[in-house]
């Protein structure tokens, strides 16, 4: 199946190209983060697919949405379509299953992938698809963006690995009970995130790059976690201060032995 | 629909090293995985290995490995008391070659006539056979229902890097 399609990556290893195309990705949201991740993914030789978003191209997506067009605005064109579209376009046999609702009303596809990209805005979200991950056995890689502040705005982002075994997002300090209270306190009120273009890109280019190291361990670190900072005023990404700091080797909230649904047991 | 096991690479790991030890008379290591299904029945999630203590082998030079009555009244007792949380259980090995294994003439003879007894211990849950080789695997599961086995498309190992393992009529 080797052509010289993929020789410029070459270095991924002699077995790479098969390895990509043997695994199967999860995509939950493609908005301005996922469309970045699908056309990535379809570029490199993943063909198969298990994607997820419920909601059609608004002209607000615009500025953002890789793959939509004006004349997607006017169609409601889903967004489903939109990484259809890219997919095919790029690799045309792909096995692609696309699921217009919350990953949640049809979980069975998602639990069957290796990995799985989470493109959400709350850290909610974020919880139950870590979560799920951790009970299916399944890499999770979580992207993320914000601006903060009105007379200096300041970009900040995130990419994080978490995988069975390694380290939570709970672990590694991004998702804390607080977090999780403020955000439930803003319920039904938490207004539009502001997104652009450029840092979704770089997250989603980042989180991508984690993914192929996951499938070819091109680089031979054998990473079982990430915690990736962007600062999007410096242009930089870097291993976040609160990883570098925190002296845990195990992750003390998920065990390795609690698969699967969870199960009431009597006493 | 397709028949899929997941493990992680941690646990794949520690299989592996286990398979590979020397033992002070068998050719080979065996042991056994615990899992369950996953929510729809076909996916099945291993979670934990168990190792057999090298004075539970039977000297048996007409094969690999044997295990002894004690071994197997072990792996039994320990499925009737996953019956809760309907976890089944797996006798694994390992072939010491690269690419994807089958079961040898030894192996389908004698390994299939432990099934019955562990799904008279838990029928709600999966058991199996599992063999690995240096670079892929095999499996078959017998099925909460099923009096015969069916052949695993494919053993996913979530570590780094992702294995996954499919059955080669099936790529």
């Amino acid at each position: 199946m080797s052509t010289d399609r993929y020789s410029r990556q070459s270095f991924l290893g002699a077995s790479a190209e098969a390895m990509i195309s043997r695994c199967t990705i999860g995509i939950v949201g493609l908005g301005g983060g996922g469309s970045h991740i699908v056309q990535q993914l379809a570029h490199i030789g993943f063909q198969r697919f298990v994607l997820y978003d419920d909601d059609v191209v608004e002209e607000s997506n615009l500025n953002r949405l890789i793959g939509a067009t004006s004349a997607d605005v006017l169609a409601e064109t889903p967004k489903l379509h939109i990484a259809k579209m890219m997919i095919y376009g790029l690799q045309p046999a792909a096995s692609v299953r696309g699921f217009a609702c919350k990953w949640q009303e049809k979980p069975e596809p998602l639990r069957e992938c290796q990995i799985v990209f989470g493109c959400v805005d709350s850290y909610k979200g974020r919880e139950e698809l870590e979560i799920a991950c951790r009970r299916y056995l399944m890499h999770y890689i979580d992207i993320g963006m914000d601006v903060y502040g009105k007379e200096r705005p300041v970009i900040g982002g995130q990419v994080i690995l978490s995988s069975p075994g390694g380290l939570c997002m709970r672990c590694m300090g991004f998702l804390t009970d607080d977090k999780l209270a403020q955000e439930a306190a803003l319920y039904g009120n938490a207004g539009h995130h502001p997104q652009v273009v450029w840092p979704n890109g770089v997250l989603a280019s980042t989180a991508v790059g984690l993914a192929v190291d996951l499938v070819t361990n091109w680089t031979c670190r054998g990473r079982s976690h990430a915690y990736l900072v962007y600062d999007g005023n410096d242009a930089t990404v870097k291993e976040s201060i609160t990883l570098r700091n925190i002296k845990i080797g195990t992750c003390s909230h998920f065990s390795d032995s609690d698969v699967g649904d969870p199960i009431l047991v009597e006493l | 629909m397709s028949t899929e096991i997941k493990l992680s690479g941690g646990l794949h790991a520690e299989i592996m090293h286990d398979l590979t030890r020397t033992h002070p008379f068998a050719a080979e290591r065996v042991g056994f995985v615990f899992g369950r299904m996953g929510s729809h029945g076909r996916l099945i999630l291993l979670n934990r290995f168990h190792s057999i203590p090298d004075d539970q082998y039977v000297d048996d030079p007409a094969v690999g490995a044997r295990i002894g009555e004690e071994a197997l009244t072990w792996a039994m007792q320990a499925v009737y008391q996953c019956r809760p949380t309907r976890e089944g259980i797996f006798h694994i090995h390992l072939h010491g070659h690269k690419g994807e294994p089958q079961m040898s003439r030894v192996d389908s003879h004698e390994i299939p006539r432990l099934l019955p007894g562990f799904q008279s211990m838990d029928r709600d849950a999966a058991h199996g056979i599992i063999i690995l080789s240096l670079d892929h695997g095999s499996g078959w599961v017998w099925l909460p229902g099923d009096k015969g086995p069916c052949q695993v498309d494919s053993i996913n190992i979530i570590g780094v890097p992702i294995g996954v393992f499919e059955q080669e009529e099936k790529r």
